[in-house]
């Protein structure tokens, strides 16, 4: 188990500045996510620490071990490609084994831990296979005890999921973070899914034009987004606009057309000023749908279009300003719902304040 | 692969071209541009102009050149536009033996052409045998000065070359754009004109300028026939005195001046493919079953070309195996005792393991630098690797005739090369000169292959602890195994029945390569076209064996090879 600390690091393709000074420290044994929109930069710092891209700038350390510049076969990292980049002219049992054979161990061992390694993600029986003969979800497993059966400093994983069906997704990813915690490896995952994100990691960073827009835990990332684009990417919000009022600390209140609210400013280091410009978001599922009005966080509105899915329902509230996007968890007043004049209420506790 | 390996791998085989293709060529420049005071003078070429018998060899050489290209374009288009069309019964089989004659030798090919065609030949004799004909006055079928024996030779040799190039043209042209024209009431014949054909020229162009520049300098099929007055040949006459006579390099000059412009031209006119097309093939094209009569014919004009073809080689094997032919439709003896006395002469045993040595090594020297320019190319961004890749593909361009003068003129007495003279030992510069032609086929064939296989499975190979190198031979290489197979294939076929370099560098008779062998029997008088014949099959024999197993190995068919 390592640490992984990136310190400033610079990346260009020609006037391209793909990477802006990224500084970041992975815990060992920790499964980290690096997400970000398309564009963002998270491919590219994956394929610094697997050494396919040396930075122009910055260090990458594994522990102590500053390999910025060592090339990607010294590194000892375990690899999962998006589109696995299994052998075709191999068989499954000798993909897994060619990391071991490059290593020069011996053959008695690398039979033992192949066959190990296919056990674990439960592909034993396919070892004779030809890549050709697997189907998506198993070549995803292979691809993963290729990567696993080395043993190595850290698994690198570069958007792994998203070749398989919705199904075969929900199960692989939660297969992943068991694998990765069973053998205690430090490992980083690049997606662009937030759903996989939330769920199985410890602690992700969102990217967003090559710099770090937010690290943190999924919680935390969810319920206090720092940036406009945070809040946008990882989930769904409502943003209204509004102007500041009174400062308390982290707590504020802001007047927007629909009326005041009150709420917290995501970025702790955000320093604004009375009367300062600011964009409220609240998120659909934020909303408590009520009859009566209250003083603060609420908005008044016609139920739109709505949708009922079962265990929630999603409508939109259209106001004299705007229309938002609520959502009612096990939804009862969906049949008597349309076109009814109904208040929406908030916590301030889940009314986010960010730069606009 | 490591920046600096990739950097070393652009410097050497940049030197090597240096070397190899730009000095040969420079030194004949020099040998028809400097004069015996030393100075720059164009006396040499304007002579050449002035010289009524270097003229008509000039005429002669470009009206070869010309009909040869018109012919094969007329073979090779209705075929491809058939196979691009129609499906019809045997068709991979047939479309697989209609490339055949691309490797079979037109200069073996010309013994049984004259066999077949010539005044005391076979087909003057079905004729009277017929009761049509002239016993006293026999028709001429080769022509005066048998020019039309060496255009209908090359053409039925090359024109494979053409048939590639259109179907893969074809096979471009979206079908919505001809679905458009018929749309618009425009059918048949004249929709081919108006759309078809303007969408497939340039790889009517690509394709034919290659036919173009082999015919236009075309060595061995001349010399067979006797036909001197072109310029080919007597620039291989004027070899023998190449220390004093300047002429033989202004022929040369003039020769690879007119290829040259023609190249430039075909890659400034048709280069950009300015008929890109717009969209992606919206609708499927691809051959149709037009029904059983459709289906016949093509086979029967599939089958009709490729007999065509390969007759001057079948008259090869029964010249080989006849104890006399004269004036009759089939020889009229069988016997089998020219093959025991080609392989008893002398010359044969020694000229067939000679080739084997040179186009061997040709190959294995082809595969190495194709391999690593195709890498520079396809998988690094090093500035300058296009020139590289341009220059992999000059040798198509430039006709192995100049570049066979300009190996021997590199390698004179007091040359800075001199110590490869063939004179002396023509094994070096015989296996450089095999290599630097039939490089392109190649260098060609292993971009596709890179092209074709993605950079995650290297790079998922070094991050599994692999260096570069070693993933390039343990990935890799086996991956574009059939890419490398075809194109070395190819070019070893090739360079076992290569004629220029071989008649023009392999000067004495213990170095001789299969062709000069042939070339030395024929001139021999009473047995020799016999043995030479029987020579020849064995060449074809060999090269059938090595194409029939590869393609064994590859598990593929036959067409498939050449279409790499």
């Amino acid at each position: 188990m390592i640490a992984i600390t990136i310190e400033n690091l610079v990346k260009k393709f020609g006037e391209a500045v793909a990477l802006n000074g990224i500084s970041l420290r992975i815990e060992p044994g920790e499964l980290f996510f690096l997400l970000g929109p398309s564009g963002c930069g998270k491919t590219t710092l994956l394929r610094n620490i697997a050494g396919f891209y040396i930075p122009d700038e910055g260090r990458i350390l594994f522990g102590d071990e500053d390999v910025t510049r060592l090339p990607p076969h010294k590194r000892n990292t375990g690899m999962m490609f998006q589109s696995y980049a299994l052998w075709p002219h191999m068989t499954v049992a000798k993909n897994v084994a060619f990391g071991l054979e490059e290593r020069r161990i011996a053959s008695v061992e690398i039979r033992q831990r192949v066959e190990a390694a296919l056990e674990s993600v439960q592909m034993q029986q396919f070892a004779d296979r030809k890549i050709a003969q697997l189907s998506g979800g198993q070549q995803q497993r292979v691809a993963l005890a290729r990567a696993l059966v080395i043993r190595p400093r850290c698994v690198l994983l570069d958007e792994p999921l998203s070749n398989l069906d919705a199904r075969l997704r929900l199960e692989m990813r939660s297969e992943i973070r068991r694998v990765c915690k069973e053998n205690g490896l430090t490992a980083i995952y690049v997606t662009h899914d937030q759903k996989e994100a939330l769920s199985i990691s410890d602690r992700m960073a969102v990217l967003e034009n090559g710099r770090i827009a937010q690290i943190g835990t999924p919680e935390q990332v969810y319920r206090r987004p720092r940036t406009r684009v945070v809040a946008d990417f990882i989930g769904e919000t409502n943003f209204l606009k509004g102007k500041i009022q009174s400062l308390e600390g982290a707590k504020a209140l802001v007047e927007t057309a629909e009326g005041p609210f009150e709420g917290f400013l995501g970025d702790p280091d955000w320093k604004p000023s009375l009367n300062d410009e600011v964009l409220v978001s609240v998120r659909p599922e934020s909303w408590l749908l009520r009859n009566d009005s209250a003083s603060v966080n609420v908005v008044k509105g016609r139920i739109g279009e709505s949708i009922y899915l079962g265990e929630v329902a999603q409508y939109r509230l259209q106001t004299n300003h705007t229309d938002l996007k609520i959502f009612e968890l096990n939804p009862h007043i969906f049949s008597r719902s349309r076109d009814r004049e109904i208040f929406a209420v908030a916590s301030a506790d889940d009314v986010v304040l960010l730069q606009p | 692969m490591s920046h600096s390996i990739s950097r070393l791998v652009f410097f050497l085989t940049s030197c090597f071209f240096a070397l190899f293709f730009v000095w040969p060529i420079a030194e004949t420049l020099c040998g028809a541009f400097v004069g015996s005071d030393g100075q720059f003078t164009t006396d040499y070429i304007v002579e050449v102009f002035r010289n009524p018998l270097y003229v008509e060899g000039l005429w002669n050489s470009l009206q070869m050149g010309i009909w040869s290209t018109l012919l094969s374009g007329l073979i090779a288009i209705p075929l491809a536009w058939m196979s691009d069309r129609f499906l019809f019964p045997g068709k991979s089989l047939l479309g697989a033996l209609v490339l055949v004659p691309m490797i079979m030798p037109p200069f073996v090919g010309a013994i049984g052409i004259k066999q077949i065609l010539g005044q005391q030949g076979a087909l003057n004799a079905l004729l009277l045998d017929m009761g049509l004909g002239n016993a006293a006055h026999p028709i001429d079928w080769l022509g005066e000065g048998r020019m039309w024996g060496v255009i209908v030779l090359n053409a039925l040799h090359l024109y494979p070359i053409l048939y590639l190039n259109v179907l893969a043209a074809l096979a471009n042209v979206d079908p919505a754009m001809e679905e458009a024209a018929e749309n618009l009431g425009c059918k048949g014949l004249r929709k081919f004109r108006l759309i078809t054909l303007p969408l497939i020229m340039p790889g009517i162009f690509a394709g034919g300028t290659i036919v173009f520049i082999w015919s236009f300098t075309e060595l061995g099929v001349p010399l067979m026939f006797d036909f001197t007055r072109v310029t080919s040949v007597q620039i291989f006459y004027g070899i023998k005195d190449i220390g004093g006579n300047p002429f033989p390099f202004a022929l040369v000059v003039v020769l690879l001046g007119a290829t040259v412009l023609l190249y430039a031209a075909s890659k400034i006119f048709f280069g950009r493919d300015t008929h890109a097309m717009m969209a992606k093939a919206t609708s499927q094209g691809g051959p149709r079953d037009s029904g059983l009569l459709v289906g016949l014919l093509c086979s029967a004009v599939f089958s009709l070309v490729t007999f065509v073809a390969i007759l001057p080689h079948i008259g090869v094997i029964l010249v080989s195996i006849s104890t006399d032919w004269y004036q009759t439709i089939f020889p009229s003896g069988w016997t089998l005792s020219h093959f025991e006395s080609a392989l008893g002469h002398n010359l044969t045993l020694p000229s067939i393991q000679n080739s084997l040595k040179y186009a061997g090594l040709a190959t294995v020297l082809d595969l190495i630098l194709g391999v690593a320019i195709a890498y520079v190319v396809v998988r690094t961004r090093l500035a300058g690797r296009q020139i590289l890749d341009a220059m992999a593909m000059l040798p198509l361009a430039v006709p192995g005739l100049v570049l066979a003068f300009g190996y021997l003129a590199m390698t004179q007495e007091g040359k800075f090369f001199s110590f490869l003279n063939p004179s002396i030992d023509p094994f070096a510069i015989l296996v450089i000169a095999y290599a630097v032609r039939r490089l392109p086929y190649v260098v060609r064939s292993a971009a596709a292959g890179f092209q074709q296989t993605s950079v995650t499975l290297e790079e998922a190979a070094q991050n599994l602890g692999c260096p570069p190198l070693r993933t390039l031979r343990k990935i890799t290489i086996p991956l574009i195994a059939a890419n490398l197979l075809a194109g070395g294939l190819l070019a070893f076929s090739f360079a076992m029945l290569e004629v220029s370099d071989s008649l023009i560098l392999a000067q004495k008779q213990q170095d001789f390569p299969i062709t000069k062998a042939i070339y030395e029997l024929y001139q021999l008088l009473g047995e020799g076209r016999f043995v030479a014949s029987a020579l020849g099959v064995w060449a074809m024999v060999f090269l059938a064996i090595t194409i029939l197993g590869a393609s064994l190995i590859l598990g593929k068919k036959l067409g498939a090879i050449f279409r790499a």
